[in-house]
């Protein structure tokens, strides 16, 4: 085992290291220069030269490139061109945004997709049952998220002025109380603040999740119809065992490891998801952080959102690797 | 208990016998239908949008700014905040979405599968660093490639294209090696091999044209991918710019007027939704039909 992770681990830093690779490099092909972007057309030369000369654009590239790798393995990605400050500092900031809609859309896609999947597969025989619930997997996968995020706007946030329109609630303020003990001095503070940010967090945890509860479904239905037509079913059947205890006892846990494999996919998608879903509900976060700035040629801000998504991917593809061997004791590594 | 008296009684009729197996048959080809029959009215109507679009797509009516959809007006899904019509935008939309998700794909398709074909009958240091490159790609969400591309190289037709595309290389590179694998152990390889059969022709005339299917099952499913990708790199403002019409840019303009004229996100995003599923019904009732293993199902 400690062989294996060691080698995935070697396998992993490449892996890394090229991603980021073609991060820098891609943006700095990017048309337009960051100083014009930050500075305005009506800059002089000379001004220009300095922003230049300050934030590093005048050095070749490849000093630019060992420069950004070094700095990047140590999570010092610099300084963000239009906001000054850190870029690892604010990744930091906006990670537990991100991080909070990922947790929530992925318990909305847990608790419908896993039942809704398995479901289909166990009344696979019954058209009025499964058909519907396959259409409902079909439409999730078909459906943008970020219109579905906007429907729900349409519906919930003007129609019936349920949930805001934008924003995510004061989550630094939560993180704050937590971190400094006001929680307990002044715990009705803390959860009207608690129940504030989940307010803001529901239509998109919403969106999010249903779009990647559809993947979920269908993955659930097919890791059961795999275990279903297993010998191990057939004979707890064969043994007079009611069907409860056959799904509950023998199906569901051996279910686990195809489900497992998922969430290395999972991940990718939902983290592709609070990109344009946090541009829809105009949520702070890793996504909007990014797209705010490539849209402003902040090439720091841009390589570090980018580089922390990556690393997010590999570690969680690594991570599902090992457990593996923990859920399925026949898995060996070699 | 009662006991049977001939076996008219125990035996069902054979006249009920047939419903069953219409009934299968409706099941199994319904979806592929209906996801062929969406499909071909979008190639349609993406070859023919000149003819069918009522109005200009770019045409301006300063006396219908924001007019809402009614069905039977000049502008039967309404106007835009410039005055253009919705209905006749989306129908030219179509042709962006349909031209992105079948180029990107047969894109992906040229590298990926010569390069995934090659890593799995060759093997060695050519799979290892072929399989490399492609798990370093596979590091990103199609997403999140395609959108790193495109914001490099710029958002018109053709970068979409191949931003998509590279996105989708590596998809392509890890299926045609794991179906190149199987197929390389197959007597009728080693056969080839025994007659003198160099690489390049085994890969070309042997491996190639028994892994086709299965590539063509998934290369349906990434059509709706790369449409779906398109979508949502022009409605982050990264696509195909205005005024040019795209489903994305249309959804991303509406945006706006959400409070007070939903009917432009609304039907630019079903179109969307439908082109996707048509080729998401299609993919599956296609892997359904040849994977054997789900037969009967």
């Amino acid at each position: 085992m400690f062989k294996y992770v060691l080698r995935r681990l070697i396998v992993a830093i490449p892996m890394l290291l090229g991603a980021m690779s073609i991060v820098f490099f891609a943006m700095r092909i990017l048309p337009g220069d960051p100083c014009i972007a930050m500075m305005g057309d009506q800059a002089t030369t000379e001004a220009l030269a300095d922003c230049t000369k300050n934030l590093g654009l005048h050095r070749p590239l490849a000093v630019q490139y060992a420069d950004y790798i070094w700095r990047s393995v140590q999570f010092d990605f610099g300084k963000s061109l239009r906001q000054g400050y850190p870029v690892s500092e604010y990744i930091a900031r906006m990670f537990p945004h991100t991080l909070i809609l990922v947790l929530a859309a992925a318990v909305v896609a847990a608790l419908v997709g896993v039942p809704v999947g398995i479901l289909s597969a166990l009344k696979r025989r019954n058209p009025l049952i499964d058909y519907p619930l396959r259409i409902f997997a079909l439409l999730g996968l078909s459906m943008p998220v970020f219109w579905l995020g906007i429907l729900l706007l349409i519906f919930f946030s003007l129609r019936l002025d349920w949930f805001p329109l934008i924003g995510a609630g004061d989550l630094d303020g939560v993180i704050n109380m937590v971190k400094t003990g006001e929680m307990f001095q002044y715990p009705r503070d803390f959860f009207a603040a608690v129940l504030d940010v989940l307010h803001h967090l529901a239509l998109p945890a919403l969106a999010l999740g249903f779009t990647l509860a559809a993947t979920v479904s269908r993955l659930s239905r097919s890791a059961m119809l795999e275990v279903i037509s297993q010998d191990y079913i057939r004979t707890a059947r064969a043994k007079g065992q009611v069907e409860r205890a056959v799904v509950y006892k023998h199906a569901l846990r051996n279910m686990l490891v195809p489900l497992l494999t998922i969430i290395g996919l999972f991940v990718a998608i939902a983290l592709t998801g609070t990109v344009l879903t946090e541009t829809v509900f105009t949520r702070p976060g890793l996504g909007k952080m990014l797209v705010d700035a490539i849209g402003a040629r902040d090439y720091p801000l841009a390589q570090g959102a980018i580089t922390v998504f990556t690393m997010i991917i590999i570690v969680v593809n690594l991570v599902v690797d090992m457990l593996y061997a923990v859920v399925d004791p026949r898995i060996t590594y070699r | 208990m009662a006991i049977a008296r001939d076996a008219s009684e125990i035996a069902p009729p054979i006249e009920q016998a047939p419903a069953r197996p219409t009934g299968r048959l409706l099941r199994r080809y319904a979806p592929i239908g209906i996801g062929i029959v969406l499909a071909v009215a979008m190639i349609v109507i993406a070859a023919a949008a000149p003819l069918i679009a009522p109005l200009s797509p770019s045409a301006q009516y300063s006396d219908a700014v924001l007019k809402g959809p009614g069905f039977m007006d000049r502008h039967a899904l309404g106007t835009d905040e410039f005055g253009r019509d919705i209905y006749s935008r989306i129908i030219w939309g179509t042709r962006i979405s349909l031209q992105v998700g079948l180029a990107s794909v047969i894109f992906g398709f040229a590298i990926g599968v010569p390069l995934g074909i090659l890593a799995g009958v060759q093997g060695g240091r050519c799979e290892t660093s072929i399989m490399r490159c492609a798990d370093m790609l596979m590091a990103f969400p199609t997403l999140l490639l395609a959108l790193i591309i495109v914001t490099a190289l710029g958002g018109t037709l053709v970068n979409e294209i191949i931003a998509i595309g590279i996105a989708l290389t590596p998809n392509f590179v890890r299926l045609a090696r794991s179906l190149a694998l199987q197929i390389r152990e197959q007597d009728y390889i080693m056969a080839a091999r025994s007659i003198g059969s160099s690489q390049l022709r085994v890969m070309a005339r042997h491996v190639f044209p028994n892994a086709l299917y299965a590539l063509v099952v998934v290369a349906t499913l990434y059509i709706a991918t790369a449409i779906r990708t398109e979508a949502s790199l022009s409605f982050l403002g990264l696509g195909i710019p205005p005024p040019t019409p795209s489903w994305g840019n249309i959804l991303s303009e509406g945006r706006q007027y959400i409070k007070c004229c939903p009917w432009i996100t609304t039907f630019s995003g079903v179109a969307i939704m439908m082109a996707v599923l048509a080729f998401n019904l299609m993919g599956d009732a296609l892997r359904d039909l040849l994977d054997p293993r789900l037969k009967g199902e």
